[in-house]
């Protein structure tokens, strides 16, 4: 005993010291305007203080790509370039937007390929984000740090008096927690021993004495995170997942689950001097609440598991120039969907999959969580959606586990959570949202829980690429919880016949632009450009045909373009040349 | 509460299934091999009669970590060659997915770096498959036991790579303690940077 307690000491005493070292917050860099220049490439940082630097994967930076602004009624244009030598996809977490621009799954950027998704920006003012979605590889691409924010505004929010100084008042806070080896390396593990906020080990970060906003991305591999103020503090949910609530909701706790994201006004007016720390108290979460599972060792064990912890240390300072000190009392109206309204009323399944029990499913191990009783497969398209019809859908789960489910393409209501109505500050808009351990806990006995929500699917009618619904822990998405829908058009419009596949290019050969015309001047619904040895250059969603396609840069040599006609979606392929 | 640990539990072993790998040993025998080099000429390890050992650099053209290394390469080249502990770096990046590890451009590579070692193109990428390469930077020491090469060490190159001042150099340390009849007292060490995807066939 004697002997373990002096081994005990060093380590205690080097432990305090080294949480007692804080590092000054990161904050992620700015890009605005509607023309989106987006870079993943291999990288790495000096995360952890001494030592080797961690290899990482970056956007245009080093870890967490960098923060959006984007405006409402605005069309964007994204130009996605994959340098590093894996595919990925980038998906738009919470847009609205057409599926083929949705960087989901499907979406596959091959190394050195630039992918041209755009879209115009109908959200309304919050905070989402962008992450990689290729299937089986989540886990491996958003622990590199390949994600970022992306903050939509729009007329309304900016009629607000809301602090957003960014970096100043309005703070951008990605969570994460990640497991480091010996010589700093990432372990691609469900949690880590180490909270990461935005890149930086031991936070801490200087606010000024007045109101002052914290945009919230929990962007963890599995973890929630129950946060609070060290000192019991209130704060004010203005916005949830896809917009602004109606009035700020005073809490003291929320948890928020991996995806999920919110926006609260902390006033810390007269508080110049202090210091106080964003904390998760983890502590209080049921063990089948990601993060509040106790396990020491083993693939979940953590340093973090069922502990209250400190993401943010806060030091309060002097008040700035112009300070926000007033709490607003209303924010919007929001007009809820109508139950009444609702075509249809989609039961989706959530469940722990033995593989003896399900016969005909295979899976990755001998058991996984599944949705409708299957696991993810490209081709399997479970709901076929009206264009412009508004769903419930109710999902119902007898998962032992919890499961903070997201869905793409809409926001949606949440109608009910175990038959109860959702609290407040869960009442707006949302993309994620978290279904429950089925009641009861593990065992033959205890009874599903069902979350109900709302939402209507206005446009983008697509029958070829479809949107996923999924559990947004990254590692229960590798392993195949997903399930597809389609939006489609009420009439058979889509599959109308008007066929003439033929197309041509010119000039060709080319040097700087070529012109793609289609026969009886029909839109594309995708184009891509493919080296002589097959290799992708470019993806090009719906690409406007009289604007051309810019091809400077390109070496001397014989190119393929293969066009999806938008109507028919037939393809066929054609050559040109480069000199 | 046991059940739901046994779900979670195996649930976590899943994710890892889909990635090959040729994982090497300590001792494992390494057979001969010969690599095209950027002069357009081929390199084989029987080239070199008198070779002790050999340092294997697994690298490649566009990994912004491997590309730390330039000058600390052409250092142990320097230094090991008049040993006869040559450096060989070889390429086994998959360059028909990823035209930047192209032959043509590992040209550029070593040109534009002035590599004064072997630049090698694993073009099937078998060497590297026989040496169990997982990511560029990754080092192995092979050494010449009973006429055949052994692997020594496995690894990183040394223990920092954006600061070569303050670095450890494990691999120095390893070649010393060979050519002098010593074993490697640390033969592995973390293999990490840009993952090296294997082709299937």
């Amino acid at each position: 005993m004697l002997n373990r307690i002096f081994l005990l000491t060093p380590f205690l005493i080097l432990n305090f010291i080294c949480i007692g070292q804080y590092n000054t917050m990161w904050i992620p860099d700015t890009l605005s305007g509607t023309k989106f220049n987006l870079v993943i490439k291999d990288t790495f940082a000096q995360i952890v203080n001494k030592g080797n630097q961690t290899i990482t994967g970056g956007i245009n930076g080093k870890f967490w790509g960098p923060t959006l602004f984007v405006n409402k009624g605005d069309e964007i244009q994204m130009k996605v370039t994959n340098k590093l030598n894996d595919s990925t996809t980038i998906h738009w977490h919470g847009m609205h937007l057409p599926a083929v621009m949705d960087g989901g799954p499907h979406q596959i950027i091959p190394p050195n390929t630039t992918w041209q998704p755009y879209w115009t920006v109908k959200n309304s003012a919050a905070t989402y984000w962008y992450h990689p979605h290729l299937h089986e590889m989540s886990v491996d691409q958003i622990t590199k740090g390949i994600g970022g924010l992306l903050i939509v505004r729009d007329e309304e929010e900016r009629s607000l008096s809301l602090p957003r100084s960014y970096g100043i008042d309005d703070i951008p806070i990605i969570l994460t927690d990640r497991d480091f080896t010996a010589a700093n390396q990432f372990r691609e593990v469900p949690y880590g021993d180490s909270v990461l906020t935005n890149m930086t080990l031991r936070a801490q970060y200087n606010l000024p004495g007045q109101i002052v906003r914290l945009r919230i991305l929990n962007a963890a591999i599995e973890r929630s995170y129950n946060l609070g103020f060290s000192n019991n503090k209130n704060f004010y949910v203005i916005a949830s997942d896809g917009g602004l609530l109606n009035a700020p909701v005073a809490v003291t706790k929320y948890l928020l689950h991996a995806g999920e994201r919110i926006e609260i006004l902390v006033d810390f007016t007269g508080q110049s001097g202090t210091s106080v720390d964003l904390k998760a108290f983890n502590s209080l979460l049921a063990n089948n609440v990601a993060g509040g599972e106790n396990f020491a060792n083993g693939p979940f064990g953590n340093y973090l598991g069922k502990k209250d912890f400190t993401v943010l240390h806060l030091n309060i300072g002097d008040q700035t120039t112009q300070p926000i000190t007033m709490m607003p009392t209303k924010l919007t109206t929001i007009k809820l969907l109508n139950p009444a309204d609702a075509a249809i009323t989609r039961k989706v399944t959530i469940s722990d999959s033995l593989a003896s029990l399900i016969p005909g499913v295979t899976i990755l191990g001998p058991n996984a969580f599944v949705i409708n009783h299957q696991l993810f497969k490209f081709d399997k398209i479970d709901y076929q959606v009206q264009k412009g019809s508004t769903e419930i859908w109710e999902i119902s789960s007898t998962s032992v586990f919890g499961h903070p489910f997201h869905i793409h393409d809409v926001e949606f209501n949440i109608l009910s959570i175990n038959g109860v109505a959702p609290p407040p500050a869960q009442s707006g808009w949302k993309d994620v949202v978290f279904i429950p351990g089925r009641m009861g806990g593990p065992g033959a006995g205890g009874s599903p829980s069902v979350v109900r929500f709302i939402a209507k699917f206005e446009d983008y009618a697509d029958a070829m690429y479809p949107f996923m619904f999924h559990c947004h822990i990254a590692l229960h998405e590798d392993e195949g919880m997903i399930g597809q829908f389609v939006v489609v058009n009420p009439s058979s419009v889509d599959r109308e016949p008007k066929e003439d596949p033929s197309f041509f290019i010119y000039p060709n050969p080319a040097s700087n632009r070529i012109f793609v015309k289609l026969a009886n001047d029909e839109s594309a619904y995708y184009i891509k450009l493919t080296d002589g040895l097959g290799r992708t250059i470019l993806l090009l969603p719906k690409p406007d045909l009289s604007k051309g396609i810019d091809i400077e840069g390109l070496s001397k040599g014989i190119y393929f373009l293969t066009v999806t006609k938008d109507s028919s979606k037939l393809t066929s392929t054609k050559t040109f040349v480069v000199e | 509460m046991i059940l739901n640990k046994i779900f979670l539990v195996v649930l976590s072993f899943a994710s890892t299934f889909f990635l090959t790998s040729f994982k090497s040993n300590i001792n494992d025998t390494i057979s001969d091999f010969s690599l095209l080099n950027t002069n357009n000429k081929y390199v084989s390890t029987l080239d070199y009669k008198k070779a002790k050992g050999f340092i294997v650099i697994f690298t490649c053209n566009h990994c912004p970590f491997a590309k730390l290394y330039t000058k600390r390469l052409n250092d142990l080249h320097k230094k090991y060659l008049k040993l006869n502990v040559p450096v060989l770096a070889i390429n086994a990046m998959d360059y028909l997915i990823y035209e930047d590890e192209s032959f043509e451009m590992m040209k550029a590579r070593a040109k534009k770096d002035k590599f004064s070692f072997p630049y090698l193109h694993d073009k099937n990428q078998e060497v590297a498959k026989q040496f169990g390469a997982e990511h560029t930077p990754t080092a192995f020491i092979i050494w010449k036991e009973d006429a055949k090469w052994r692997i020594k060490y496995s690894g990183s190159i040394d223990d920092n790579g954006e600061n070569p001042s303050i670095a450890v150099s494990f691999i120095s340390k390893a070649v010393d303690e060979l050519l002098h009849n010593k074993s490697v007292t640390e033969p592995v060490t973390e293999s990490f940077g840009c993952r090296i995807f294997y082709r299937e066939k």
